[in-house]
């Protein structure tokens, strides 16, 4: 009987689910413990391991693949008794920014139906079930904005903590030293609840960061929060980095300008002081996280060759079979899509003996460049590194000067037409997915903790009255002003997750306002 | 250096040596390590298979293990080392790289020194790395099968400065490396089972000149396949080079060594030589080692071999005790199986733990032999290895006590020695030399004396007139047999020296 109704639940939720594509597999008979998330029912990501449902990573090379363990993020889920309702399309192993590479097809943006446009990637199965409300929470995973981003676009709440506290033990690697597990929802409070019972030390997971740090991180959030907490902002300091409005904003999306001017009047209305400030290595910061990133993931994917596990496509009769490597390249190369195959390419190169000072060693440099932005311009320390012996890699911070968060748009646009950017039939410029990861790498290059929020858009404004602190743009045909969502960011200083949930709520607040 | 040449060719050997590491566990896994006889890929776990989502866990044993080896090698331990991925394709390896420590070995600058090398060698680095799967071909089928039992053990390599110039030398290090480290617990080194393999590097100069090209010898076995491979290779690499003309040289390549035709072949030349696109692994990040952590290590740490051998000749040697002796009693410690994780509250004594409690208060010539000579030979007679467990201490003691107190006779205490040994009791000796009837007259008859000692020596001159005859006619060692008689008529109850001199008198 039980049973019954429960598969029923899941046949209801497949149903709900056609028009969007955002779940690979349903929990025939979800169980539950009791325990603090009883209400909630949660969706995970096709790439954290369930020993009840197969893990494919939107892969052809895993798609009968089955975990033997659940992820230790699944294990403290259940023990708090979440409801797991199943799991989420992706971009094969986290690689994509649209969620249109994936063996089980496009995630349609279930925002509205009367286009067809993308939710965003690589998590973005997980954005589109919360933002359907076919489950209340999802976890998903960010290497480089792939939280941020289907959040932005499908119009929910997407919050990719502290790289450290969340385990990975268990989710299917990527890029090791950026790989973050995140929670979408519709509203901050619903991250939040959840976060709390995945934020915990694994000591399965040695990128786990010790209780310590954490408490330490904590700290210093709260003393930020209870600067300005009450009814007004007065004691919020919030950073502007210029850099994060680079021409494809300025030039295509003036909507998402008039929007980020507007909450901005908002906030200060408030109390909060708002800051211009300047993070200089955010220009280089995208080509660092494509190195670093596709580099990692290149030996991260060097595990597929078909032999422990997985996809296995035989060599052909009369085949060479004295190479191993050249036995695995059948699979290797049938077992992976496109983009993935494009990143293991420019990763294996980034890593060769010719290439690896000018690349990879080059984009570390780089990467610390861009910490060392981000721990300047922050009036907390960076606890992480505080401690460190060496002084050179300590990078003064402003003290009272800095700031405690930093905001800006999480995307460059709106979620784009999939007829625009599926390349089923012809080569298009694949640039633009990149230049829209811009905003959203550095954080993930710095561990720091960001949270996309919905934003108002001007165009679901009621026309403002003339004289009011923001202004709009001159000349309102904008193509972009569609209607459709995008997301503001909150980034803060590695382990104040709290303060930039707290912040997170303040924004939410005022765009329902 | 001349007495080294090779006429007139000096000969560069340098040594890289992978040893397993003794630990219960695997280097980043949970998973238990394996012996040869364990059922193929009955010994791993997901980590090991190279499952999505698993991550490594560094084993803390196996790190205090290889610092155990650091510390013997008198290397400087760096307090911030990192892994590395080295990334290749091939079935022995299913995750496709090995955790190795390419850029930032732990351990630096150590030195190795051995009396019978003549030279310290220069430990150039230790790094911590991961063992491979094993991969059977059979090359009737075009089949390969892999056994992940041995994946990711953990593994030291231990390189060395070219310091060597003769495959003896070689050949001395590689053993003497060997009992170093099973003396201090870091592996048991057992070349035949793998758990010790040596890549040697070889190159021939004109004194005075640069070195010449090497050649890597790969995964040699064992000492005997090291040094013939060296000498091979030297004769080799000389054809080479003394070619008329002397434009050749040796191409720098990559050669294993072939135990049947007794030579080295090419495996890969530097051409062939593959792009391992090491890269820091992102996992483990920086593995930092406190001083006090290391302090801790180093007083945990089992004594060297050449530490206790030169405490014991310094402590013994007035007694009567020799080098071959200590020897001897050194190598029964050498050939014990090496306990895991570095366990040294082993409930069982080593052999020279054993001997030093023995003799304390009694003659450590006299211990000593008794353990070397009589404890085990017996044992050896009974196909078992020397252990301190058959007969305690205390037990070892009073049986050697009763000797110099002359409640025994020395035939007396082997056949109780022997006794003890087949058939363990917990009775106390003195009470098992009672029940066996070992004990002196002496002891129990205090009236027995020379005159019963004179009538037994009568009647064994009576019951062997021709042995006594020879006797007499000068053949000493004929004495033996009437000796041996006496023994077994009294059940080795008279005192053997005694027993001679009243021979000879009622002889002469």
């Amino acid at each position: 009987m039980l049973r019954r109704f429960a598969s029923n639940a899941a046949a209801s939720l497949r149903s709900k689910d056609a028009s969007f594509n955002a779940f690979v597999s349903f929990t025939d008979s979800p169980k539950t413990e009791n325990g603090p998330l009883n209400e909630i029912s949660i969706a995970l990501k096709d790439n954290i391991c369930t020993s009840g449902l197969p893990t494919t990573c939107g892969s052809a090379m895993l798609q009968d693949f089955r975990s033997p363990f659940d992820a230790t993020v699944v294990k403290l889920l259940k023990e708090a008794g979440a409801q797991i309702v199943g799991k989420t399309n992706c971009d094969e192993f986290g690689m994509g920014s649209l969620n249109i590479h994936s063996i089980h097809g496009p995630v349609i943006n279930p925002f509205r139906n009367d286009s067809r446009r993308a939710a965003g990637g690589s998590s973005g199965g997980s954005a589109a079930a919360v933002a359907a409300g076919l489950c209340d929470a999802a976890l998903g995973t960010d290497t480089g904005g792939s939280i941020r981003l289907p959040a932005s676009y499908c119009g929910v709440v997407g919050f990719k903590p502290s790289y450290g506290l969340v385990s990975r033990y268990g989710v299917v690697s990527y890029a090791d030293s950026l790989d973050t597990v995140g929670v979408l929802a519709q509203d901050v409070q619903k991250v939040q609840k959840v976060f709390q019972y995945i934020n915990k030390r694994d000591h399965n997971d040695p990128t786990s960061v010790g209780v310590r740090y954490r408490e330490k991180g904590r700290v210093l959030a709260m003393e930020s929060v209870q600067r300005w907490d009450g009814e007004s902002l007065k004691g919020l300091r919030v950073g502007i980095p210029q850099e994060y409005f680079p021409s494809e904003l300025t030039s295509t999306s003036s909507c998402i300008l008039s929007s980020i001017r507007r909450l901005l009047v908002q906030l200060r209305s408030l109390g909060a002081f708002i800051v211009p400030v300047s993070l200089p290595s955010t220009e280089y910061a995208l080509s660092a996280y494509y190195v670093i990133a596709s580099a990692e993931g290149s030996s991260c994917l060097s595990r597929y060759d078909g032999i422990q596990y997985g996809l296995r496509v035989p060599p052909p009769p009369g085949f060479d079979l004295t190479s191993t490597s050249k036995i695995y390249a059948h699979t290797r190369s049938q077992g992976f899509g496109r983009e993935v195959r494009k990143r293991i390419l420019l990763g294996t190169y980034a890593l060769s003996a010719d290439a690896f000072d000018n690349f990879f060693l080059q984009a570390q440099r780089v990467r610390q460049i861009v910490r060392n932005d981000f721990d300047r311009v922050f009036s907390i320390e960076n606890v992480l590194y505080s401690e460190m012996t060496s002084e050179e890699s300590k990078v003064e911070g402003p003290g009272v000067d800095g700031v405690d968060v930093l905001i800006h748009p999480s995307t460059i646009r709106t979620a784009p037409h999939l007829d625009n950017v599926s390349d089923a039939s012809r080569e298009r410029d694949t640039i633009q997915d990149y230049v829209q990861d811009v905003l959203t790498v550095p954080a993930s290059l710095s561990g720091l903790p960001a949270l996309s929020v919905p934003m108002q858009t001007s165009s679901s404004l009621t026309p403002s009255p003339p004289g009011k602190g923001y202004q709009e743009q001159a000349g309102g045909e904008d193509k972009n002003r569609d209607g459709w969502p995008i997301g503001v960011s909150i980034v803060g200083q590695w382990g104040t997750d709290e303060l930039v949930l707290r912040v997170g709520q303040v924004v939410e607040r005022l765009n329902q306002g | 250096m001349s007495r080294w040449l090779v006429d007139g060719w000096q000969v560069i050997i340098g040594i890289e040596t992978h040893v397993q590491i003794r630990s219960s566990q695997k280097l980043f896994s949970r998973a238990p390590t394996s012996l040869l006889n364990d059922l193929p890929n009955s010994r791993y776990n997901a980590f090991d298979a190279a499952f999505p989502g698993t991550l490594p866990r560094l084993n803390k044993k196996c790190l205090d293990l290889a610092l155990r080896a650091a510390l013997a090698l008198d290397c400087s331990v760096n307090e911030r080392s990192s892994f590395d991925r080295k990334h290749y394709f091939y079935s022995d390896q299913p995750v496709g790289y090995q955790i190795t420590q390419h850029y930032s070995p732990f351990a630096v600058n150590g030195r190795f020194t051995s009396p019978k090398i003549g030279m310290p060698i220069r430990i150039k680095q230790i790094q911590l790395e991961q063992d491979t799967a094993k991969s059977v071909t059979n090359v009737r089928t075009r089949t390969s099968l892999i056994d992940l039992n041995r994946v990711g053990t953990g593994l030291l390599e231990i390189v060395t400065e070219p310091d060597f110039r003769t495959a003896d030398q070689a050949a001395e290090y590689a053993r003497s490396l060997q009992e170093l480290l099973r003396a201090v617990g870091v592996s048991d080194g057992n070349m035949e089972a793998g758990s010790m393999r040596c890549d040697v590097n070889v190159s021939l100069n004109r004194p005075g000149e640069p070195l010449g090209m090497r050649c890597e010898i790969k995964n040699i076995n064992s000492m005997k396949y090291m040094v013939a491979a060296i000498e091979y290779e030297i004769q080799r690499q000389r054809a080479i080079l003394e070619t008329p003309g002397h434009t050749q040289k040796v191409p720098q390549e990559t050669r294993g060594f072939d135990p049947d035709g007794w030579k080295t072949f090419k495996m890969r030349s530097k051409e062939d030589a593959p792009d391992y696109r090491y890269m820091p692994d992102p996992n483990l990040g920086i593995m930092v080692l406190s001083e006090k952590h290391i302090e801790a290590v180093r007083q945990a740490m089992p004594p060297l071999p050449a530490a206790t051998r030169s405490r014991l000749l310094q402590t013994y040697t007035s007694s009567g005790v020799n080098e071959n002796n200590i020897d001897v009693l050194m190598n029964l410690d050498a050939i014990q199986d090496v306990s895991y994780d570095g366990a040294t509250e082993d409930s069982s004594l080593g052999a020279v733990a054993y001997f030093e409690l023995c003799s304390k208060g009694r003659d450590p010539k006299f211990v000593l032999n008794w353990i070397i000579q009589d404890l085990c030979g017996q044992l050896s007679a009974l196909g078992k290895p020397f252990s301190s467990q058959y007969i305690p201490v205390a037990q070892m003691g009073i049986l050697l006590d009763l000797i110099t107190t002359k409640q025994m006779t020395r035939t007396s205490a082997k056949l109780l020695l022997k006794q003890m040994l087949v058939f363990p009791s917990d009775a106390t000796v003195r009470r098992l030399a009672e029940n066996m009837d070992l004990l002196s007259p002496v002891d129990r008859h205090p009236t027995l004396d020379d005159n019963n000692l004179r009538d037994i020596c009568k009647r064994a001159i009576d019951a062997l007139p021709s042995e006594a005859a020879a006797i007499r006619a000068g053949n000493e060692n004929v004495m033996n047999k009437l000796i041996g008689w006496i023994m077994r008529q009294t059940r080795g109850k008279v005192d053997v020296s005694r027993t001679y001199i009243i021979l000879k008198e009622l002889l002469h």
